[in-house]
């Protein structure tokens, strides 16, 4: 828990300082912006949180939104669908991407590494593949740009999202006894197994659950953006596994919260936000980023003591 | 650690906060930071910024990720500035944020690459399609001696100035060269590896094809390297690129021309246009633009046109450097 609140302290520093050497920082749009900026993102980051907490890890999440905004796009302008059932198609395309990791991590006992290095191109290829790279679906209604570019207020339409799927993942992982089991299979997969756990169906869940919230995250993405392309969510997997483990997540499983992972994702998303508003070159936030990240995960060695499991 | 790495960039950015505070703020962005063709855009800009005593902003993606362009012109709007001029990679993506910024009030420009026409105020243009794809043409007709086949390694399939240069292209060569056949279109994702792979894959696939086009300028020295590599002397390169990447092709002669623009001008061009735009002397109407050392230049509509494209050969590239 020490953890946490170090990182906590360090995302107020982080705020305190952004407000002082930022233009219009410390504003309650910006709030809403970076919440805007990082709900995607954050999306990702929830649902990584139980996988990576199972020792597992998904990289075909970024890929994955990529697939689930063109099925987006095919099937509200292509095959003239209603929006509300493209939108349902899109998620239904996540379930299936994450279906499919399931069935290779959990059913075939494939390293989910590798697994998902693999659906990572096999996403993105059929997303490039669906619309020869160049189609771009756009010229969505209003009422649908409205989740992600409209909001009450300050207060941004994702964060409604953010919230629900934070407080559904934070029962998962930390109320319900399916996250005790999570974290027993992340320790180790055959004692939990010996111990009775179906591991195989926790583990199956945790990918489908990450595939469907790709399918969520595209939909953000679409409205945010306002256009559906194959290129969509590049490098958004990155991102969301930086955030996790710098929310205290143990990449070799066992350990992490959701709660974390949301002090991470700020954390990034303020740091990309406000040195931006600082006249700063973003690019110091890779090199910013890099040196949290070590810090993090030598704090999380000093707190934790050693885990070498 | 994180103390430190924060006090770091607390007196960096106190120190940058000091100099300079006059004239009107112009945040510029380039499609991506790390490509040379915008950093040379950039020292024009810089140089404009200096003359006019502006505070020139210079941000942009590092890596292909299509939402960053938006979520810098958002800190942009968020932040306050007085001019916001983008070269679009994405005209669908970005329209909805620039609209958003003149909204606030904020004036907007497009520059290298635009968006859509009522999402900004004014466009720089570099040089118009048909007039590169006219050069173009001509110098692969050239080579072709009229007749056979060639091939275009582009930047991304996505990419839109590449696909309206293409387009352009393909009517050129309808109209005029109607022997001429554009046989494979490839992408290099503006990255040199991917282009020299591609141009291999190429030669091999379609080893009817004489000429090999590359249309975005890193991809000049990778399809001109695997051309090399390849021993095959009877394949010429030509395209568009930075004289500097193309300078040693040139001389080796597997690269016969390179098409570009002054790309130095027309990042002075773009400042000035937008400094012009904010101090309110660029408005509807206006025919002319005297913008610093380039003297008066053609305002069309909402366009400021920077003039007509220029070849590199290996007897004229020793006068450039970028």
């Amino acid at each position: 828990m020490s953890y946490e609140r170090g990182l906590a302290l360090c995302l107020v520093l982080e705020i305190a300082l952004f407000s002082i050497i930022g233009w219009n920082f410390f504003t309650p749009g910006n709030a809403g912006e970076i919440v805007r900026a990082s709900a995607e993102i954050g999306l990702l980051a929830l649902a990584l949180t139980p996988v990576i907490v199972t020792g597992g890890i998904d990289l075909s999440v970024g890929s994955l939104l990529g697939l689930c905004a063109v099925v987006l796009g095919v099937a509200w302008r292509d095959a003239g669908w209603p929006l509300p059932a493209a939108a349902a198609a899109a998620i239904v395309a996540g379930v299936a991407g994450g279906g499919l990791n399931a069935l290779l991590v959990a059913r075939l006992g494939i390293p989910p590494l590798i697994v998902t290095l693999g659906t990572y191109s096999l996403f993105r290829g059929l997303a490039e593949g669906v619309t020869a790279g160049v189609k771009n679906y756009s010229d969505f209604p209003a009422s649908f740009l409205f989740l992600g570019q409209g909001g009450v207020g300050a207060v941004p339409s994702q964060l409604l999202v953010l919230v629900a799927a934070a407080v559904g993942f934070w029962l998962m992982v930390h109320r319900m006894a399916a996250g005790r089991t999570l974290r027993a299979i992340g320790f180790s997969p055959d004692g939990a197994r010996y111990a009775g756990v179906s591991v195989n169906r926790r583990l199956g869940a945790v990918y489908l659950l990450s595939g469907m919230c790709a399918g969520v995250a595209a939909l953000l993405y679409v409205a945010r953006l306002g256009q559906a392309k194959a290129d969509a969510g590049t490098g958004f997997e990155l991102m969301a596994i930086t955030a996790v483990i710098l929310g205290g997540t143990s990449i070799f499983g066992g350990r992490g919260s959701v709660g974390g992972t949301l002090l991470g994702l700020a954390t990034l998303g303020v740091l990309q936000n406000g040195l931006r508003l600082a006249d700063l070159p973003a690019e110091l936030a890779g090199v910013v980023t890099a040196a949290l990240l070590l810090a993090a995960l030598g704090a999380n060695r000093v707190f934790q003591g050693r885990d070498g499991t | 650690m994180r103390n430190a790495a924060l006090l770091a960039l607390l007196l960096g950015a106190v120190a940058c906060r000091g100099t300079g505070e006059h004239g009107k703020t112009i945040a510029m962005m380039p499609k991506n930071k790390g490509n040379p063709y915008f950093a040379s855009c950039r020292t024009g800009a810089e140089e404009a910024a200096k003359e006019l005593k502006v505070r020139l902003l210079w941000d942009g993606p590092t890596e292909t990720d299509p939402a960053k362009q938006n979520e810098v012109v958002e800190a942009w709007i968020t932040r306050g500035v007085d001019a916001i001029a983008v070269s679009v990679e994405n005209k669908e993506a970005i329209s909805t944020v620039l609209r958003k910024a003149r909204a606030r009030g904020i004036k907007v420009l497009t520059w290298d690459a635009d968006t859509e026409p009522d999402a900004r105020d004014y466009f720089v243009n570099q040089a118009t399609p048909r007039g590169i794809a006219e050069t173009l043409a001509g110098h692969a007709a050239r080579l072709l001696g009229g007749k056979g086949s060639f091939a275009v390694i582009t930047a991304s399939l996505t990419a839109a100035n590449q696909n309206e240069w293409l387009r352009q292209l393909r009517l050129v060569l309808a109209e005029r060269y109607p022997d001429i056949k554009l046989v494979d279109v490839r992408p290099s994702d503006d990255d040199r590896k991917r282009a020299f792979e591609e141009t291999q894959t190429l030669l091999k696939v379609h080893p009817e094809v004489k000429v090999v086009m590359a249309i975005a300028s890193p991809a000049v020295p990778g399809a001109a390297e695997a051309v090399k590599q390849s021993g095959r002397t009877d394949v010429r390169v030509t395209g568009l690129g930075l004289p500097n990447d193309a300078r040693p092709y040139l001389k080796d002669g597997v690269l016969d021309s390179a098409v570009l623009w002054n790309t130095k001008d027309l990042g002075y061009l773009t400042v000035q246009a937008a400094n012009a735009l904010a101090m309110g002397t660029l408005k509807p109407g206006v025919s002319s633009l005297t913008a610093g050392r380039l003297g008066a230049v053609k305002v069309e509509g909402d366009q400021v046109i920077l003039g007509t494209p220029f070849t590199f050969t290996k007897d004229n590239v020793d006068q450039f450097n970028f």
